[in-house]
């Protein structure tokens, strides 16, 4: 479904992701950890083709296409979507327009997956304008389902979030990927959410801007929220605990 | 009002605190005239003004082109409802009570322009009655058309929505596509009594060269309501209106404006708001667009006179052309330590943040920029009905298209 081959990934001429391959087949949801400036971001902001993150290397393939050139607008239509981490807030402009622009150009319905993450008392305010971390981060990821992907990218959907949002954010994506059959690459520093989510295919470590460590998450996960991303990696590759 | 005509004569002088000065007196006002509107009757050009209003399809009781009225007999429905609709020429003089009205809420030595209506005027306009107890659900259209160049139109609209009842006014006025020159000054005193609701949207599709001057006043009784809506999205040489509501107990007002700026037009356009009465509140919200060499000012105020009362005012500005301006004069003041007010007004541009995000979502950057000013002139505002939503969703979502090329 997607594949990076050796990609490198540069903001500004400098390079913060070098030489990531990955694989992500269909209905498979993988997990990206690592510590805060790893790169985790700059690497789904590629994927997506957002202009401050350059492809410096390497290409990325869509069902076989090669999107590495692609603009962000085409990237979305193919059927990849992004849930950022920072948003712009939107003054002046109505979170249910934006809502009921994406369902039109992705022919979903607005109000079933309002109803799912419990956002329909937002739909009137300013888009992200004024709204506390919880509801930001379900805001949007309304709008990130609402494009109905095949791949969705979601960045640090956990950080920041109460424990019931958690458990929202968990069961939506658990439903996006284990019902709907989307393709998934969920990308935490925290790992809060790892526990709530009932099956990850894959969990990659990474630092310093390359993948360090791919794995069994059933290995991985627990060891990396147990002893940290240093001594974890020294556990996984040591192989003790 | 026992206005004597040579104090207003003196009015005729009188400059508008704001707004650009205009010479009144070289327009030309033709006689006054009143005839019956039969269907079909409607000439090409006031069709194609109707057009640009997105009247297609609305059947107006009201109509004047120039300075001649023509009104319908009314429709079936609205004659179930007992509401009279007529010249308000023809109203003051079969209906006393319609002169005792006249001109209470606007006091014609204002400025030049109320005094030009009311000495040049012949007191056409509508006149608009709802009697006590009846919620009208059928909204009532008029439209007011200036068709030939250089000419003055004057109107003096009154609305008196008697007790508990409820209607819903919606006024157009334009001109046809080629008029280059012209004044309109239109007069309008809402009587909105206790417990009844108003809401009026008035539409404007103007042409560059022509200077548009409102004068509106809106008196709302205890525990009544009154809902404004104000759009205009065509250029203009100037336009320069400032409403006041005056609210009586419990009696609650909302105005909500929508400005897109164009040409190198001169829009001075607010609300004003008094809050008289114990527990009374009002909200004025502004979204100002500036587009090409527009220069816009929004203006709000609330004056908090009583205790219990609120007021919030919010003054949104997108500023679209480098060559356009806008500035927004938010007013608040408390004569009263029980009146709670408050304000926001913000001018911004589009951001690249914003049509990043939106593009990431699948849209080209035009679509993106489409969105956002869609979204911007979009304002919810509450009791509007559907009819009336659903013409100005249509209007907010073709200029959201023009306004990004």
């Amino acid at each position: 479904m997607l594949s990076l081959e050796s990609v490198s990934v540069c903001v500004d001429g400098r390079f913060i992701v070098r030489d990531v391959s990955l694989s992500v087949g269909s209905g498979e949801l993988h997990v990206i950890m690592g510590p805060n400036g790893a790169g985790k971001s700059t690497l789904l902001a590629a994927i997506m083709g957002l202009s401050h993150a350059k492809v410096c290397g390497g290409r990325i393939l869509f069902n076989g296409v090669d999107i590495t050139h692609l603009p962000s607008y085409e990237r979305a239509k193919l059927g990849i979507s992004l849930a950022h981490q920072v948003t712009p807030a939107f003054r002046g402009v109505r979170f249910l327009e934006v809502a009921k622009a994406v369902a039109t150009r992705f022919n979903s319905d607005w109000r079933a997956l309002a109803s799912l993450l419990m956002i329909e008392n937002l739909l009137s305010r300013d888009l992200f304008s004024g709204f506390s971390g919880g509801e930001r981060k379900r805001a949007e990821l309304y709008l990130a389902l609402l494009q109905d992907p095949k791949v969705a990218l979601l960045d640090e959907p956990d950080s920041g979030v109460d424990i019931d949002t958690l458990r929202v954010l968990a069961r939506l994506i658990d439903y996006t990927v284990f019902v709907r059959g989307t393709s998934a690459i969920l990308v935490t520093h925290s790992g809060f959410i790892l526990e709530r989510l009932s099956r990850v295919t894959r969990a990659h470590i990474m630092v310093g801007g390359t993948v360090v460590y791919s794995g069994d998450p059933a290995l991985v996960i627990p060891v990396i929220l147990k002893y940290g991303y240093m001594r974890g990696l020294e556990v996984l590759r040591g192989g003790g605990g | 009002m026992g206005v004597g005509r040579a104090e207003v004569e003196k009015a005729l002088s009188k400059p508008s605190p704001f707004g650009l000065d205009v010479d009144v007196l070289k327009y030309v006002v033709e006689e006054p005239s009143v005839e019956e509107l039969k269907a079909l009757e409607l000439e090409e050009p006031v069709r194609s003004a109707s057009t640009r209003l997105g009247f297609n399809g609305v059947k107006p009781s009201y109509v004047q082109v120039d300075q001649t009225a023509l009104y319908k007999l009314l429709e079936r429905r609205l004659r179930g409802y007992g509401v009279i609709v007529a010249p308000l020429r023809t109203a003051l003089e079969k209906m006393d009570y319609a002169k005792r009205i006249a001109w209470r809420l606007v006091d014609p030595r204002s400025d030049k322009y109320t005094a030009l209506a009311y000495l040049r005027g012949g007191e056409l306009g509508y006149f608009i009655y709802v009697p006590p107890n009846v919620k009208v659900d059928v909204p009532i259209y008029t439209c007011l058309v200036l068709r030939l160049e250089r000419r003055a139109q004057l109107a003096h609209n009154i609305v008196y929505v008697d007790e508990g009842s409820e209607a819903h006014v919606i006024t157009g006025c334009a001109v046809p596509h080629g008029v280059r020159d012209g004044l309109h000054v239109g007069i309008s005193e809402f009587h909105v009594s206790r417990g009844a609701r108003l809401t009026f949207s008035m539409i404007h599709a103007w042409s560059q060269g022509v200077h548009v001057r409102p004068r509106t006043a809106v008196y709302v009784e205890e525990g009544g309501e009154y809902v404004g809506y104000y759009i205009t999205y065509n250029p203009v040489q100037s336009i320069q209106a400032y409403p006041v509501v005056r609210l009586q107990a419990r009696a609650r007002a909302y105005s909500a404006s929508v400005v897109v700026g164009l040409g190198s037009g001169d829009y001075d356009v607010g609300t004003k708001v008094i809050l008289e009465g114990p527990g009374a509140s009002g909200e004025i919200v502004s979204r100002t667009l500036g587009l090409e060499e527009s220069r816009v000012t929004a203006r709000a105020e609330i004056v908090g006179k009583a205790r219990d009362s609120r007021g919030h005012i919010e003054c949104l500005g997108l500023l679209v052309s480098e060559k356009s301006s806008i500035a927004a004069y938010p007013l608040i003041r408390s004569e009263d330590p029980g009146s709670t007010l408050s304000h926001e007004a913000a001018i911004g541009r589009i951001s690249r943040e914003e049509l990043e995000y939106l593009m990431s979502r699948g849209f080209e950057e035009d679509e993106a920029k489409s969105i956002i000013v869609r979204g911007f002139m979009k304002v919810d505002v509450p009791g509007l009905p559907e009819v009336v939503r659903r013409h100005v969703d249509s209007i907010v979502g073709t200029i959201s298209k023009l306004a990004v090329g």
